[in-house]
């Protein structure tokens, strides 16, 4: 490959090259919405999908208006035993239902209740129905990223605040992104930034700016030493967050407990606490420990990093906090290596497992070029003659999340039908994301650790692929569930919807799944097994012809073929 | 004056492994006496026990006397471990009593210490270390130690129960070139085609045939390179759940002993609290699993939580609590469990291994990253005591962390399993590592 394929975009636009983009940068689109889209100039269509003005499907009213009321006030509407605080999060007792708009319950002055299933649940919703599918892909792309985990930061509200920045802040400059994580609360809490305050002689706790560097922004051992993350570390020494009081809820079933429902960075350098706030803790000094070591702040004004020795970080630009700029230098400094490790994600997440040295090194000089700015480098990655090459496409192993919003998204109501159905025709997120996420191998909001997830190979293993078998069923076979209060179908569907023309014969059936839930190629032996054993003589098209077709929908998504995408 | 202890490495050396032993405390105050170790079992069942973050174990077995006692004290000033409250093990170094039931089995001669296992360029980063401690090889590869192990000796077209793992994810030391091992994470419903929340699927849909279908796709041939990494552990998921159990169903099994987590165990975390289950139920699983008759010859669990970077003085208690605690109850309730070769206690050993241990030196309530391990072994089989190299703490590196021995190779360890546990020719096992690494003897 040469850097001219990544520079030159695509020159076969069709159906099947929107379809391939539609997956990897969105949840998928339909079969019809692909060959409308197919007829525009593929360089608007991308670059609008990018920028939000192109949408992932084609019904005018599954417009953000629409989705922004549902999320508020229906969405949950499905598991509305559950804004009672009859559940099983600590300290609930019976409290009086919640009016809409509740938002999964979660968030604001909802945050007590501080529900990973609840979150979870916001989540895959927004990836199934937000009309504009890339905030949703690159916020997923960046919570594997900087991987951060509910089973430490313990707050659902401050983990979705985090999620909300990935959707905000992840088509910015990349600089900016990573400054912004590293002052958010839930990874604060995360990797220890908020006891990156030491007092005395302790030394500076090097938890975060170790994996700033080897996770989130260089890769291990890429132009960085020991003697970097120590002194990285005395750089953010003092990171951490106050809680407005505001955002100070307590529990009303058990007015002992608190959580915050949001937090403001701060950095720790001895001053007062600001008016109406405290610390993360939740105590009340007067005033913030001071930055390491205390009481004599001119020992962090120089901050010598391998790549930029003597960094001043009293005279930092305008507008930045106290040791930012060492932050910063690790995209001059290392340039070429930062460069390369996200371009290297980028590939692995967007494109191909099987990229070259040449590959990335040259995707890498593209972001260069482009000053670190995500929405420029996207444009011109998902536009490119390399992404679209034949060998790129189903050359990944699908994550289980996309895979299951993907296919929910394709064989499910949109967001309009599903809105005016009675019982609301959405899928039971809360019942489903917790805890198969984990069995499927991606716990949303909660990876066990900051690497988050490997992806491609590492998505499937024997139990990984059992789960997702019970995903399939959950879904093409119509499962039902009861939660002790009512009876949900977990993912409502309907045959009839899947097609819109009645098929004359079993390869129709056939051909119309395989348009929807696009795996990759079946083997026609494959093909005429299945179609043989589910239609042994004769076809029509009735109410045991539908209950096939669900067995069919079943066999596809279980296939090897539609784990790739 | 270098205060590093070396200990017993060869076979040759089982008087020197008895007489470290008999330093570790021989006949202690509650009574407990060495016991011979029993012979090698005919079918031995090895249980992995990944204690996952990077243990303190400086503060699981620390320095009881002597010049690394005196900097142990200097470096670790509010996270020390009191030597009164410890098991002395001889050498200088003791055992915490947090590590619940672990002194009482070492006192017996239980339980082979490896302190200072690991390898020559320790990598600080939890993920290369993991990568590395799985690979059993210093350099980059794609398979594991154990599923190199499974590639050589399990049947091609059976034994897919040979190998399991209860954690939902595959680590790379499970890992093969054609052959994985199988994850199972529940005793029932592992069936095809089940439901999400439930078990079997049943009419109207047609399960046989849901079945069949399924099996025609993971035989086939296809052009795309991601096929295989699809096919090979949906084939490996098809196989196992027919064999398996009664429709997917372990018989039940009550353990005969308490785990920590459950209630009325006496154990709690030092808040009063119930300790974590997680590593019980996981050892529990296997417990069932043994009692079953499932051919499994390796098994792998996984305790996490040991990335202490603060909150140590507490966490650190807690975890040590369930680790051993659940431990010594897997070990207990396997008396009970009568299989086909043997009662299941005299087939077992557990072998717990960490990425890496941590700085020396605390921080702020925590400990950074560090390099040298602990590992263990535990069986009845076992010839107990200290077995590598203590490091030297008066000596640190220059980023202060311990320094490496080429007595504690982490592969010889593993040469040391192949060869002694899981019957491997000395020839194979050389091969399954990548070269010929000195054996301990505590087999």
């Amino acid at each position: 490959m040469a850097l001219t394929d990544f520079t030159t975009p695509i020159s076969n636009w069709d159906a099947q090259a929107v379809l391939h983009f539609a997956r990897r940068a969105g949840f998928g689109i339909t079969p019809e919405h692909a060959t409308t889209l197919a007829a525009q100039d593929p360089v608007t269509v991308i670059n609008g999908w990018v920028n939000g003005s192109v949408a992932a499907a084609p019904n005018p009213s599954d417009g953000a208006s629409l989705f922004s009321t549902v999320l508020a006030n229906q969405a949950d509407v499905v598991t509305q035993g559950q804004v009672t605080a009859n559940t099983t999060v600590p300290g609930a007792v019976s409290v009086p239902a919640v009016p809409a708009p509740h938002g999964f319950l979660t968030e604001g002055t909802d945050a007590w209740r501080n529900s990973l299933s609840a979150g979870q649940a916001q989540c895959a919703w927004r990836m199934q129905y937000a009309p504009f599918s890339f905030k949703e892909r690159m916020a997923l792309f960046w919570h594997n990223l900087f991987a951060t985990g509910h089973h430490k930061v313990n707050n659902i509200a401050l983990l979705l605040k985090q999620y909300e920045l990935f959707r905000s802040n992840g088509l910015g400059s990349f600089g900016d992104l990573l400054v912004a994580v590293s002052k958010d609360p839930a990874m604060a809490l995360w990797l220890d930034s908020v006891s990156n305050n030491a007092a005395g002689t302790s030394a500076p706790n090097e938890n975060y700016a170790r994996e700033a560097m080897e996770l989130y922004s260089l890769g291990v051992d890429n132009g960085y030493n020991q003697t970097d993350i120590t002194q990285l570390a005395r750089a953010l020494s003092g990171w951490s967050f106050v809680i407005p009081n505001a955002s100070w809820v307590v529990n009303p079933a058990s007015p002992n407990q608190f959580t915050a429902a949001d937090g403001i960075f701060t950095v720790y350098q001895g001053q007062t606490l600001p008016a109406n706030t405290r610390g993360w803790y939740g105590g009340t000094p007067a005033n913030l420990s001071r930055m390491h070591p205390t009481g004599a702040t001119n020992d962090i004004t120089t901050i010598n990093l391998q790549w930029q020795s003597g960094l001043n970080l009293v005279t930092a630009a305008a507008g930045q906090a106290p040791g930012e700029n060492a932050l910063r230098s690790i995209l001059t400094g290392r340039a070429t290596e930062c460069s390369e490790f996200l371009a290297k994600r980028l590939l692995l997440h967007f494109v191909t497992p099987a990229f070259s040295t040449q590959d990335y090194q040259d995707l890498a000089s593209v972001i260069r070029s482009a000053g670190f700015d995500l929405a420029a480098v996207l444009k011109t990655l998902l536009a490119s003659t390399y992404f679209f090459m034949p060998d790129k496409r189903y050359a990944l192993v699908e994550g289980p999340v996309s895979w299951i919003v993907r296919a929910a998204r394709l064989l499910g109501p949109d967001l309009n039908t599903a809105d005016t159905q009675n019982p609301k025709g959405f899928p039971a997120w809360r019942v489903i994301t917790n805890p198969y996420f984990d069995q499927a191998g991606m716990k949303l909001l909660d990876p066990s650790g900051p690497n988050g997830w490997h992806e491609h190979s590492a998505w499937l293993n024997s139990n990984t692929m059992r789960y997702r078998t019970k995903l399939a069923a959950a879904l093409a076979l119509a499962e039902t569930y009861n939660t002790g209060a009512e009876t949900l179908t977990l993912f409502p569907t309907s045959v009839d919807a899947w097609f819109p023309v009645a098929p004359t014969t079993a390869l129709a059936v056939h051909d119309r799944l395989v348009a929807l839930l696009q795996p990759a190629a079946i083997p026609t032996a494959v093909r005429d097994a299945w179609l043989a054993a589910l239609w042994p003589s004769g076809f029509t098209w009735d109410a045991t012809a539908k209950t096939k077709a669900r067995e069919l929908a079943f066999l596809l998504l279980c296939s090897p073929f539609a784990q790739l995408y | 004056m270098s205060t590093r202890r070396e200990f017993l490495l060869t076979a040759g050396a089982t008087s020197m492994a008895l007489s470290g032993l008999s330093a570790c405390g021989g006949s202690s105050a509650s009574g407990s006496t060495v016991i011979p170790p029993t012979p090698l079992p005919a079918v031995p069942i090895l249980v992995i026990i990944n204690i996952d973050g990077g243990y303190d174990w400086l503060n699981v077995m620390p320095p009881i006397s002597g010049a690394n006692a005196t900097t142990y004290h200097d470096l670790r000033p509010s996270l020390k471990i009191d030597p009164a409250t410890v098991l002395d093990l001889g050498n200088g170094v003791g055992l915490n009593s947090d590590l619940t039931g672990l002194g009482e089995l070492s006192q017996q001669g239980r339980v082979a210490w490896l302190p200072g296992i690991g390898m020559a360029n320790f990598s600080l980063s939890h993920f290369t270390a993991i990568d590395l401690w799985g690979q059993g090889a210093a350099t980059p590869a794609d398979s594991g130690w154990l599923g190199r192990f499974a590639d050589s000796a399990f049947n091609a077209a059976g034994d897919v129960l040979r190998g399991i793992t209860v954690t939902s994810d595959l680590p790379i030391m499970l890992k093969g070139g054609n052959r994985s091992f199988v994850s199972i994470t529940n005793s029932s419903g592992y069936v095809f085609p089940a439901k999400l929340t439930g078990n079997a699927i049943g009419a109207p849909y047609d399960a046989t045939l849901l079945e069949n279908g399924l099996a025609s796709a993971v035989n086939a041939a296809s052009p795309y390179p991601g096929y295989l990494l699809a096919s090979v552990p949906t084939k490996l998921f098809l196989d196992a759940q027919n064999q398996f159990g009664t429709n997917g169903q372990l018989p039940a099994r009550t353990p005969t002993v308490l785990y920590p987590g459950d209630a009325g165990y006496p154990e709690k975390r030092l808040d009063g609290g119930n300790l974590s289950a997680s590593l019980s139920n996981q050892l529990k699983l296997i417990a069932q699993m043994i009692a079953s008759g499932l051919p499994g010859q390796v098994y792998f669990a996984r305790l996490g939580g040991w990335d202490t970077h603060s909150n140590q003085a507490t966490d650190h208690p807690n975890l040590q609590r369930v680790l051993g605690g659940a431990i010594r109850a897997f070990y207990d309730d396997l008396k009970s469990i009568s299989t086909t070769s043997g009662m299941a206690q005299d087939r077992l050993m557990v072998l717990g291994y960490s990425e890496f241990g941590r700085r020396v030196k605390e921080n702020n309530g925590g400990t950074d990253h560090g390099t040298a391990g602990l590992a263990f072994c535990l069986g009845n089989a076992v010839k107990g005591g200290l077995y590598g190299s203590y490091p030297d703490l008066t000596s640190l590196d220059a980023n202060g962390n311990m320094r490496y021995s080429a007595t504690a190779d982490f592969r010889s360890l593993y040469a040391t399993v192949l060869d002694r546990w899981l019957g491997q020719a000395t020839t194979t096992t050389n091969t399954l590592l990548g070269s010929n690494y000195p054996r301990f003897g505590f087999l």
